[in-house]
């Protein structure tokens, strides 16, 4: 099913593809009407493969539990805790945003009780702070901590 | 003769104080942030970029040189002692080095692999200082329509050798090409595919897709299907390589490293390829063949040493025609390019002092490797027991960071995640990860020589075949997907064969008690 997806998908995304641009002969379309015949025949082969029944096996990895079943709740957590850092980091900075995606992402994970992923949030975040904007230079925003020595 | 004063420069650059600190630096890092599990050397490069940002070039470079080593060194680590491989490369390390390991002898397993590898980086560390240069002389030559050739050769062999069915590996081409292709045209000025974004006019920022796909990806994957419970972590265990692993040691790794370096070296996918053709050799050529399967340090010993001898010559193709061929590579020249240096034929020309310290911290990277390796691995297997929660959070936040300090943009962020959940979905259906991110590297590289070739030609597509170099190239082609489709079987049977060996002693366990 899912694969079925995709499939659409490369369809969708060829199709996007063929929109057609102005311009001389080798001009800007070329390469894409090339990657659009690409995509659409490896669909087909993919609807092919799949119609044989020959699905695609799921990666391996160290901390994967290969018998498991897509754990759709968790996966929605740490989304959450995504957008809150997009959300937060202008307005608040990136101590505490990142403080927050770190939390939420490992509390969604199962780290407990709850301030402990917290804690090690903080550090992380304001050590990062620390290293980037007054070590390498790098511009990162503190927020309403602005003007704090060694963080902004 | 001039090359070889040449490197000699570069060893006085790299030998500098700072520079060694910061050799020391990289290796350290890569080595940390290799071990960790779920990262393998891709997503370690990826993932340290942002701390070079603000350096020079020449240290930001000598660093590199040291988080590649060093990341390739820390997956050995992790599979050794969790028997579960981050990357295909080290499938093989996994099988016999966790067996060493669970049978007591882990420090012994690492201890082999830790000096084959610096064995086997040390002599392709020097092939590759005698061959890069004379290649990059030759190379000078081709014409556009050549290195179309050399395009597609790269393109079809990542595809249909990385990842476990060509037509899945050619689809993850595709969707590498198309996030290619999203920008500005570079010879029109024409914005394609931005969706009207401004966000999205200066095309996809190559960092961004690498961390999205491999460590926002490999996260997301891993929450979705956390295995829970302990940790099956093997204690490395006491105890020293013994005179008897010494001699059985120091052949598979001469003989490792002679088949890791031209397999690297060929512009064509699949370094791993040199890890099962090392493998099945030593089982061949082994006075013990019984103990295959269940712990040979041969097995151990070899395949690692292809494997690094295979990760230095990757950096031949890399360094002298600008074609990466694996997914670790094409990070490495988009760190390249974030400095405006553009491997190719020219490179050993323009940026020659560079290079050449480039080189010489190769060598001393190898050695920082081994001094440090050898006393570390306490720390290492300490790394390994971080709570997976952590783990993962961390991944997250520090792919956040990565993306976030590129432009300090929040739309970087919001397509970082987007790219990750095309990574979780692509691991999720089985669809290699690794030709994507070559796709997306080589595709404007491609679609440049595409135009310039047949701008020349004014139109005429038969300039793309008639040049002889080309011809060449395509007929090699050719034999290359046979050759490749011959080497699959074979690693296949190994595969097959192996797990055969590891079924058997279960079984006889079973029907004893």
């Amino acid at each position: 099913m899912g694969l079925l997806a995709l499939g659409v998908f490369t369809l969708v995304d060829a199709s996007t593809i063929v929109a057609p641009s102005s311009v001389n002969t080798v001009g800007p379309q070329a390469f894409p009407y090339a990657v659009g015949v690409l995509l659409v025949l490896t669909s087909l082969a993919l609807f092919v493969d799949l119609a044989r029944g020959r699905g695609g096996a799921a990666e391996e990895g160290e901390d994967v539990d290969p018998s498991a079943t897509t754990d759709w709740p968790t996966v929605l957590k740490l989304t959450g805790s995504f957008a809150a850092l997009v959300v937060l980091v202008e307005p608040l900075g990136w101590p505490i945003a990142a403080t927050v995606l770190f939390a939420g992402a490992a509390w969604s994970l199962g780290a407990r009780p709850w301030w402990r992923p917290v804690l090690v949030g903080a550090v992380l975040a304001f050590t990062t702070q620390v290293l980037f904007t007054q070590l390498l230079d790098l511009y990162l925003p503190a927020g309403p901590l602005e003007g704090v020595s060694f963080l902004g | 003769m001039g090359d070889f004063g040449a490197l000699l420069d570069g060893f006085a650059t790299a030998l500098q104080p700072m520079y060694l600190l910061y050799a020391l630096i990289g290796v350290t890092l890569g080595t940390a942030v290799g071990v960790l599990p779920g990262i393998g050397p891709a997503m370690t490069l990826a993932l340290l970029l942002p701390l070079t940002y603000s350096l020079e070039p020449t240290a930001a470079f000598i660093m590199f040189a040291g988080i590649y080593y060093g990341g390739m060194y820390g997956g050995s680590t992790t599979s050794i002692l969790l028997n579960a491989p981050g990357e295909s490369s080290s499938i093989i390390t996994a099988l016999e080095g966790n067996r060493m390991a669970k049978a007591g002898r882990g420090s012994a397993a690492l201890a082999t692999a830790a000096i084959g590898s610096f064995v086997a980086g040390t002599i392709a560390t020097v092939a590759l200082t005698l061959v890069a240069p004379t290649i990059a002389r030759l190379a000078v030559q081709l014409g556009p329509a050549d290195y179309v050739a050399l395009l597609v050769l790269a393109f079809l062999t990542v595809a249909a050798v990385l990842g476990s069915s060509p037509p899945r590996g050619i689809a993850s081409l595709g969707i590498g090409l198309f996030l290619g292709l999203v920008g500005t045209d570079t010879l029109t000025g024409q914005q394609r595919f931005t969706l009207g974004l401004p966000a999205l006019a200066d095309g996809i920022d190559v960092v961004v897709v690498a961390v999205g796909v491999f460590a926002v990806g490999e996260a997301l994957y891993v929450a979705s299907r956390l295995r829970r419970g302990p940790i099956p972590l093997v204690p490395a265990g006491k105890g020293w390589m013994t005179k008897q692993d010494w001699s059985r040691s120091w052949k598979p790794w001469l003989r490792g490293t002679a088949i890791g370096f031209p397999i690297g070296t060929l512009p064509a996918g699949g370094a791993e390829v040199g890890t099962f053709l090392s493998y099945s050799a030593e089982r061949k050529l082994s006075k013990h063949p019984e103990e295959f399967g269940k712990g040979a340090i041969e097995g151990v010993a070899g395949p690692e040493a292809a494997n690094n001898a295979s990760a230095a010559g990757v950096l031949v193709p890399l360094l002298t025609l600008g074609l990466p061929t694996s997914a670790t590579a094409a990070i490495l020249i988009s760190a390249f390019q974030s400095y405006g240096i553009q491997p190719g034929p020219l490179l050993f020309q323009d940026e020659s002092a560079l290079i050449w310290a480039l080189i010489a911290s190769l060598y001393i990277g190898n050695v920082l490797l081994l001094v440090l390796n050898l006393p570390l691995v306490g720390i290492w297997v300490k790394l390994l027991q971080i709570p997976r929660p952590y783990l993962y959070a961390g991944i997250l936040t520090f792919a956040a960071l990565g993306s976030y300090s590129v432009g300090a943009s929040t739309e970087d962020l919001v397509l970082l995640f987007l790219l990750g959940l095309l990574g979780w979905a692509m691991r999720n259906f089985g669809f290699p990860i690794a030709p994507a991110v070559v796709g997306l590297i080589l595709g404007p590289i491609a679609e440049e020589q595409l135009r310039r070739a047949l701008a020349i030609s004014q139109g005429d597509a038969t300039v793309l075949v008639t040049s002889p170099f080309a011809a060449v190239v395509y007929a090699a082609l050719v034999v290359f997907l046979f050759l490749g489709w011959w080497l699959r079987r074979r690693q296949a049977r190994t595969e097959a064969e192996l797990a055969a060996v590891a079924a058997t002693p279960a079984e006889s366990e079973r029907s004893s008690s």
